[in-house]
């Protein structure tokens, strides 16, 4: 699914990856976890395609692809998918308008034909019961006035009537009391599928209690110092991140 | 006065005098405002009301008055149940609606009104200052005819449309001049419809509006003119007692426009709210001059408009409120908001009080900026295109002045311009 091969990136003069390398493989779910700072939204963000950051080496590779060549709304189409970290409140942009132009761009691209209108209604209100989300939340603007919570939920809707092949999950955990996180983590949860691969990008463990990854990678400093099974975010979580970094310069 | 700027002056000058032989009526109040425009003249260089507004352009052009009374331009569909149809400056009942009225609004001509015994020195009238006096005198003089539209005591008629619009392939100009009189405790809705084609062309209007006590009048104005048209516009209304002006302005067309739209809140209580888009796109030049005064006790005013530029378009907005001595505990609220969307676009905005009252609460801001490039990326990352996304935060930005416009056909109306001009410029650029 997703192959990255030594990639460098870096903001204006700050080197911020400095050689990551990550294999994805079609139905897995892996967790990127580390300190602040470490570059875990940095990658998220470059494998979306967000402007400011420069790719000074390295490859990234998307189903076949070069990921890094295309346009962001490219990789959208294609079926890469970023729950951002911050969503971004578009006043004046209607919920119902983004979801479906957003959902008919992809299956353009799928070569499926456009939904219509009652279609689309009848599939969005299925996935906004999963998400515990009121249907009012359709005519306001995207993300207009919408809790933290409210906005995490919004990105997971999104991410469940897009159906991506990779989706990208940029600290979805953070902010949410244990309600709402166990609101997403459902919603995560419901979308795992064989032929889906789910990057969770996190800083803590906590999401993994109710999202359980098949792999889980410490990144520090720009690169991946180890990498195991889930039992790799338990050691992290009693003996810090900081213990990596040491097994890391030991060896 | 030099040569030079004599010049225009004499082509005006002669137009008038082949007008006068016409014997349009009302000729001492026509001389009379002739004479004003030939003591005004045209703009000098540093006059402060067309400081970002040149019509040098303007000034070396020789348009022949329009003069085709059974001329058939190309009218849009309708977007009230009752159209009234004005070309060239003429009230046209064979391209209006045929049928009544509807209930409660009275219609007349110059010369119906004339023979009713009406004030010709009312209807024919100069309002003073500002930067159009000179072309509102010019209405006068020129003007063909004069369609007055009246909405009886307490009448809620159904909305009218009135459309104008120009007729010829050759260049030329029109003074169409409209006067609307909403009495006592009426509730009027009028759409006012500016259509134009590709020729070149000037069309000077002037609109008088009076609201009577306890009245509301509301104004849907789209000017929708060909890119080549250079468009003047005097809008002067007079609001009484507890009466209340709204203007809902949707300036998408003409390539030099000015307007200036000045409302005076006479009474106690009498409020204005005043709001409007323009889209300054291509070459487009659009000026916009919105005043207020308020001059007793009580009186309320909101004046918000929201601009677009794009290529080489340019804008500029001046919004004045005046505050007089005695008219304590008014409020009186400015917004302009622009967006930018190419390097290349200008918009030029100035907010402008003057109180001479202690008890009042005034407020105003003026921004301009560019699309932001957070809200861009966020939705091109849920696959719509660039221009898409540019589009739709335009018609975000857009949208908060439209969402006011509650008359819902012009409402469409005036979105589907606006999104296929938007689609036209955004697809053009990278």
């Amino acid at each position: 699914m997703l192959s990255i091969r030594d990639l460098h990136a870096r903001i204006g003069d700050r080197k911020i990856l400095k050689g990551l390398d990550l294999e994805i493989r079609a139905g897995e779910v892996h967790a990127i976890m580390g300190p602040n700072g470490s570059g875990k939204s940095t990658l998220a963000s470059v494998l979306a395609g967000r402007e400011g950051y420069e790719v000074t080496q390295g490859s990234v590779e998307y189903l076949g692809m070069d990921l890094l060549a295309m346009e962001p709304e490219d990789r959208a189409r294609a079926g890469v998918f970023l729950a951002f970290q911050y969503p971004v409140e578009i006043p004046g942009v209607n919920n119902a308008y983004l979801l479906k132009a957003a959902l008919n761009a992809v299956r353009r691209q799928r070569g499926e034909t456009e939904l219509d209108a009652f279609e689309f209604l009848a599939m969005v209100r299925d996935k906004m019961k999963l998400m515990q989300m009121d249907e009012s939340f359709l005519n306001r603007g995207v993300n207009e006035g919408f809790s933290g919570g409210e906005k995490k939920r919004n990105e997971i809707l999104q991410m469940a009537v897009l159906e991506p092949k990779l989706a990208l999950l940029d600290e979805t955990d953070s902010g949410l009391d244990i309600d709402a996180l166990r609101v997403v983590a459902a919603g995560v949860n419901s979308l795992r599928a064989p032929d889906r691969s789910i990057v969770l990008v996190t800083h803590y463990q906590r999401l993994l209690d109710y999202i359980e990854p098949d792999r889980v990678h410490v990144l520090s400093d720009g690169r991946i110092l180890r990498s195991g099974d889930k039992s790799l975010a338990f050691e992290l979580e009693k003996r810090g991140y900081d213990w990596v970094r040491q097994e890391a310069r030991v060896a | 006065m030099s040569a030079a700027a004599a010049e225009p002056l004499a082509y005006y000058r002669a137009a008038f005098e082949v007008v006068r032989a016409g014997d349009p009526g009302a000729a001492a109040q026509r001389a009379a405002a002739f004479e004003r425009f030939a003591a005004i003249g045209f703009p000098a260089a540093r006059d402060e009301a067309w400081k970002y507004t040149s019509l040098r352009r303007l000034e070396s052009r020789r348009f022949p008055v329009h003069g085709d009374a059974g001329a058939r331009p190309a009218l849009p569909a309708p977007l009230a149940g009752h159209r009234i149809t004005i070309v060239d400056g003429r009230w046209r009942p064979d391209l209006s609606s045929q049928g009544v009225l509807p209930g409660g609004l009275r219609l007349r001509s110059l010369g119906e009104a004339q023979s009713d015994g009406e004030s010709l020195a009312a209807l024919l009238r100069v309002a003073q200052g500002g930067g159009t006096e000179r072309f509102a005198a010019l209405n006068a003089a020129l003007c063909p005819d004069v369609v007055l539209l009246d909405v009886a005591d307490g009448a809620a008629p159904e909305p009218l449309e009135v459309v104008v619009a120009t007729s010829g392939a050759e260049p030329g100009m029109s003074h169409p001049r409209l006067v609307i009189r909403a009495a006592r405790g009426s509730s009027s809705r009028i759409v006012l419809r500016h259509v134009g084609d590709d020729t070149e062309r000037l069309v000077n209007a002037v609109v008088d509006v009076e609201v009577g006590p306890d009245a509301a009048l509301h104004l849907y104005r789209l000017l929708d003119a060909g890119a080549r048209a250079f468009h003047i516009e005097r809008i002067e209304a007079t609001v009484a007692q507890r009466g209340a002006f709204l203007v809902h302005d949707a300036q998408l067309g003409a390539g030099l426009a000015r307007l200036d739209l000045n409302a005076r809140l006479a009474a106690p209580q009498a409020s204005a709210e005043l709001t409007g888009l323009f889209l300054a796109d291509g070459s487009r030049h659009l000026d916009t001059h919105v005043r207020v005064d308020h001059f007793a006790v009580g009186t309320r005013s909101l004046v918000d408009y929201r601009g677009v530029a794009a290529g080489r378009g340019r804008a500029v907005f001046n919004g004045k409120a005046v505050v007089h001595a005695g008219a304590q505990q008014s409020q009186a609220r400015q917004s302009n908001r622009n967006l930018l969307l190419t390097p290349g676009a200008e918009i030029d905005t100035k907010p402008e009080f003057e109180i001479y009252a202690d008890d009042v609460q005034c407020s105003h801001g003026a921004t301009t900026g560019q699309l932001d490039p957070a809200a861009l990326f966020y939705l091109r990352a849920r696959g719509l295109s660039a221009t898409e996304a540019r589009a739709a935060l335009t018609r975000a930005f857009a949208g908060a002045v439209l969402s006011r416009m509650d008359h819902a056909a012009f409402a469409v109306a005036v979105r589907d311009v606006l999104d296929a001009r938007l689609a036209r410029l955004l697809e053009a650029q990278p």
